[in-house]
């Protein structure tokens, strides 16, 4: 498979997506489907400002932020993050 | 700030088995006055008695240098005042004063310097060595065991040049065992040149530091008394910018760009909104280093044209901390709180521009807390790098 076939997984390392679970977020390679890893291209990105619309009704719009393939995902966390690559395949 | 910065340092090793010195350097810089004094003193003997001798020595030399009186007579009065040993009937101690003036740009540097029974001192033009002409005066103290002589010289300092004070354990090392004669004052000559000769740019620390090795080697790695080497050295100073928090607005942007652009020496941009301005302005990509991070602090960026892009807040706060313990280095884990501090460490001046932009969403009253912490972070950084790391730091809001 080549490179630029791989879909873009951005992880958002701003200062709010950080303090909220962001950084255990960044231990992709360790908790991620091993399967997933060679699926998908992983990089950091600086805050999708999405941090500053956040509703408080809405757990969803909680940090930290994860955007797969252009799509925004908030409320992140390392199961979710599995399963939401594994539906994407 | 000053453009030109006198880094002043020294190296020491005590006479074998000896936990305290009979060498004493004693320095200190006098911002307000413009003064620099730097004083090595060599106390009879070794061990207690010699350092107490030192000690006094050092104090009083010092003291002295800040009065207004001449160096000549300070020194005669610092010889009146010792003590006189028990056994020998002598009261002795060496020195040498280096009193170090400059003007309020330090374009004009001037070294009044004495010295007394130490090894003569070694002024360095580059890697070039410039013998002494300065004149002898014979004090002729009543009481004196021995003819005293005191060298003195008055001279300027230019960017490039070096002043070497040495205790005689440098010049006598090697004596009787790898060297018939000890190292003397043509050999620490040669090497310095050499040194200088291979690293032109070489910090004072450094310096001294292989000098001190080098007799200790020549001792055969046991000191046969104390080894004690400093240097003054006149240099261009090098200089770290700090950029944090986006400008109060658009235009000032720009502003910023070309702040950045003009500065010369090493570049942080803290901050990730900042660090994007930034990447907009130069046209230059912005890519994360997932390689640089830990569990405390995010990870930094790469961008061509700045040495560190890191995020804001937690990346400062840390420094700040550390700052203020003066952690080592070594301890820190690779993350971009170590790089940060490297890069400053490795400064003689830090420059802070603080953007005090009110965030768009200033309905959010976070917001304005946020530009009160960002101003006592680096009230916190800029004290301890004056307090604990003698860095000169200056700062504005943009
Ligand atoms: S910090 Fe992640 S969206 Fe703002």
């Amino acid at each position: 498979m080549k490179k630029r076939d791989k879909l873009l997984v951005k992880i958002c390392v701003g200062t709010s997506c950080f303090v909220q679970g962001g950084a255990d977020l960044l231990l992709y390679n360790d908790f991620l489907n091993p399967e997933l890893l060679d699926r998908f291209e992983f990089e950091g990105c600086s805050c999708l400002e999405a941090c500053k619309a956040v509703n408080d009704a809405d757990v969803e719009s909680k940090p930290p932020f994860v955007m797969i393939n252009g799509k925004l995902h908030g409320n992140m966390n390392s199961d979710k993050l599995n399963k939401l690559l594994s539906d994407e395949i | 700030m000053n453009d030109i910065f006198i880094d002043v340092d020294y190296s020491q090793v005590y006479k074998h088995g000896q936990k305290i010195g009979g060498d004493v350097f004693l320095l200190s810089r006098n911002p307000d006055r413009n003064q620099i004094v730097a004083i090595l003193s060599d106390g009879l003997g070794s061990g207690v008695k010699a350092n107490v001798l030192a000690s006094l020595t050092a104090h009083m030399a010092h003291n002295l240098s800040f009065s207004p009186m001449d160096l000549t007579h300070s020194a005669k009065i610092i010889m009146d005042t010792l003590p006189v040993c028990k056994e020998r009937k002598i009261s002795y101690s060496t020195f040498s004063i280096a009193d170090i003036r400059y003007d309020n740009t330090a374009e004009k540097i001037i070294v009044n310097f004495l010295e007394y029974d130490n090894p003569p001192a070694l002024f360095f033009q580059g890697p070039k060595n410039i013998p002494w002409t300065g004149e002898t005066i014979d004090l002729q103290r009543k009481g004196a065991f021995k003819k005293e002589l005191l060298h003195r010289q008055t001279f300027n300092l230019e960017i490039g040049d070096r002043l070497l004070m040495l205790s005689d354990g440098v010049t006598q090392s090697g004596l009787g065992l790898s060297m018939p004669l000890g190292w003397r004052i043509g050999g620490v000559n040669k090497f310095i040149e050499r040194t200088l000769e291979n690293n032109t740019e070489i910090s004072s620390k450094s310096l001294t530091k292989a000098i001190v090795n080098k007799a200790l080697n020549l001792d055969g790695f046991t000191s046969r008394d104390d080894i004690t080497c400093s240097c003054i050295y006149v240099r261009k100073p090098r200089r770290t910018l700090i950029v944090t928090g986006p400008p109060f607005s658009k235009e000032s942007d720009v502003i910023l760009g070309e702040k950045i652009k003009a500065f010369n020496g090493k570049k942080i941009v803290s901050g990730g909104t900042t660090a994007l301005i930034v990447s907009r302005l130069f046209d230059k990509k912005l890519k994360v280093d997932l390689t640089c991070w830990s569990s405390e602090v995010p990870p930094a960026s790469n961008m061509e044209g700045i040495t560190l892009v890191t995020e804001g807040m937690l990346t400062l706060s840390k420094v700040a901390t550390h700052l203020e313990a003066k952690t080592p280095v070594y301890d820190l884990p690779n993350d971009p709180v170590k790089k940060f501090i490297e890069i400053i460490e490795n400064s003689d001046q830090v420059h802070f521009i603080v953007g005090t932009k009110i965030n768009e969403a200033h309905q959010d009253p976070n917001i304005p807390v946020e530009i009160g912490i960002r101003r006592t972070i680096i009230g916190r950084l800029r004290k301890a790098l004056e307090d604990n790391y003698l860095k000169e730091t200056s700062q504005e809001y943009l």
